[in-house]
């Protein structure tokens, strides 16, 4: 479903992601973690060109991200984001927020739009909370919005930048759970992760980054406990 | 004390004619400082740089000239270049709205700038169309931070109406002298005007405090 081929990024002098390639198919649940400033972040943002890779491709259902820079934002529609700031639109309800991208960007008419956000509000638990303003949420509530508003697009593939890194210790369980549901449905994701336990109970995969490469990757149960290479065995020590 | 304002009494509904003839250019200043001044801002924060340079080089010509002199240099060279005799009323809506959109540009772009980046990312992963993007998601938002400052824009061109008094448009501000010099005594109508032009401001700053009230609903 997506493939990586040697890609890298510059931020000016700076290398951020080294020569990385790799692959990623249909209903995998890939986790990718790594020491801060790793690059995992700047590598998701690239699946989706928010950021612009310096040299590489990224094919995504078999079309070249870089190369259909002009009309990115229909093959966005496809691959939903969340980000650790969960960046709900703050000036719209909770149902605005999750009909506005399929009527403005898809066209779907409104009250198919209204249906779809109330079967996904319903499902991340937060029906009765459509007519609210986000800035009237938790953290953890906005977050599953967050989801809910992605979901509303009907992509193929979820992308996850630190989904629960900004969130107070106890609504991170409510937002791992709803992702744990998405999981088991089928759905595609790339989740940047600080979340060990999520990591090895429901990724499929683990790519683990740093300093910009990446160095290791292989089902959870074999990374965690048998790291092949010092720098994931240094990392591990530290966060577990 | 040589004070009569009982003297002015006759001349009370044509000075007070004028605040319609001021509201009237004002309003249609404003309008097209706000569309143009939109427009510019758009092209300051865009990715085309000859349209930037145009938008800089524009905030730089008039913010860089006086007002008066742009006024005057629309009422007296167009039918001296073109023929065409331009009244003193689009005259004055052409140079308030096009001075007033270089600072509305400047004011809406640091407005847009001020926007948290995460909801144009947001935006651009859900696959909003750039100009989607910026009419319901960006401008809304920066609106609300933007408002003070806007207003007072609104205010300062309401204000500084008085000066289409040179190029003989009849606004309140002229209204007064005409009463001055039939009258010979100046103070007066020109006390009475300034409450209106006072009143007019006031009217102005409640407005923008009820717009203000609205868009704090979602906070």
């Amino acid at each position: 479903m997506i493939d990586v081929q040697a890609l890298s990024k510059k931020f000016g002098d700076n290398l951020v992601l080294s020569d990385i390639t790799t692959s990623i198919q249909q209903g995998e649940v890939v986790a990718i973690i790594g020491p801060s400033g790793s690059g995992k972040s700047t590598f998701l943002r690239c699946l989706n060109l928010l950021e612009t890779p310096s040299s590489g491709n990224i094919e995504v259902n078999g079309k070249n991200l870089t190369a259909s820079k002009k009309d990115i934002h229909k093959i966005r529609q496809q691959i939903g984001m969340v980000f650790q700031h969960f960046h709900l639109f703050p000036h719209m309800t909770v149902q605005d927020n999750l009909m506005y991208a399929p009527m403005k960007a898809k066209g779907v008419k409104k009250h198919a739009a209204e249906e779809k956000a109330r079967q996904l509000l319903e499902r991340v638990g937060l029906g009765q909370k459509a007519k609210a303003y986000p800035n009237s949420l938790s953290g953890g509530q906005k977050q599953r919005v967050a989801i809910a508003r992605a979901l509303a697009m009907e992509p193929e593939l979820m992308l996850f930048d630190e989904p629960t890194s900004a969130l107070d210790p106890e609504m991170v369980k409510e937002v791992l759970e709803v992702m744990k549901d998405l999981a088991k449905s089928g759905m595609t994701m790339v989740v940047v992760t600080h979340e060990m336990g999520f990591a090895r109970e429901v990724a499929d995969r683990v790519l683990f980054l740093d300093h910009g490469v990446l160095v290791e990757e292989g089902e959870p149960e074999s990374f965690f406990q048998q790291p092949k290479s010092d720098r994931a065995r240094n990392f591990l020590d530290k966060v577990l | 004390m040589n004070l009569d304002f009982s003297q002015i009494i006759p001349y009370i509904p044509f000075m007070l004619e004028g605040i319609w003839v001021t509201l009237k250019f004002v309003f249609f200043a404003i309008i097209l400082g706000s569309i143009l001044g939109t427009v510019l801002a758009l092209f300051k924060i865009g990715s085309a740089k000859p349209l930037k340079w145009f938008a800089d080089a524009y905030t730089s010509i008039f913010r860089g000239t006086p007002l008066i002199l742009q006024l005057m240099i629309i009422y007296y060279s167009i039918p001296q270049l073109t023929g065409y005799d331009i009244s003193p009323f689009l005259s004055a809506i052409l140079a308030f709205g096009l001075n007033s959109s270089a600072y509305i540009s400047e004011i809406i772009r640091a407005g847009i700038q001020a926007v948290d980046k995460g909801q144009l990312e947001a935006a651009q992963a859900l696959g909003v169309p750039y100009g989607a993007m910026m009419k319901d998601i960006i401008l809304p938002q920066a609106l609300k931070n933007i408002l003070p400052a806007l207003m007072n824009e609104f205010i300062t061109l309401t204000k500084e109406s008085a000066i289409v008094s040179t190029i003989g448009y009849l606004d309140l501000m002229r209204r007064a002298q005409v009463v001055g010099a039939d009258l010979f005594r100046n103070f007066e109508p020109l006390l009475f005007v300034g409450v209106i032009y006072w009143c007019l401001v006031m009217g102005l700053t409640v407005i923008g405090r009820m717009v203000e009230r609205r868009l704090k609903l979602s906070d």
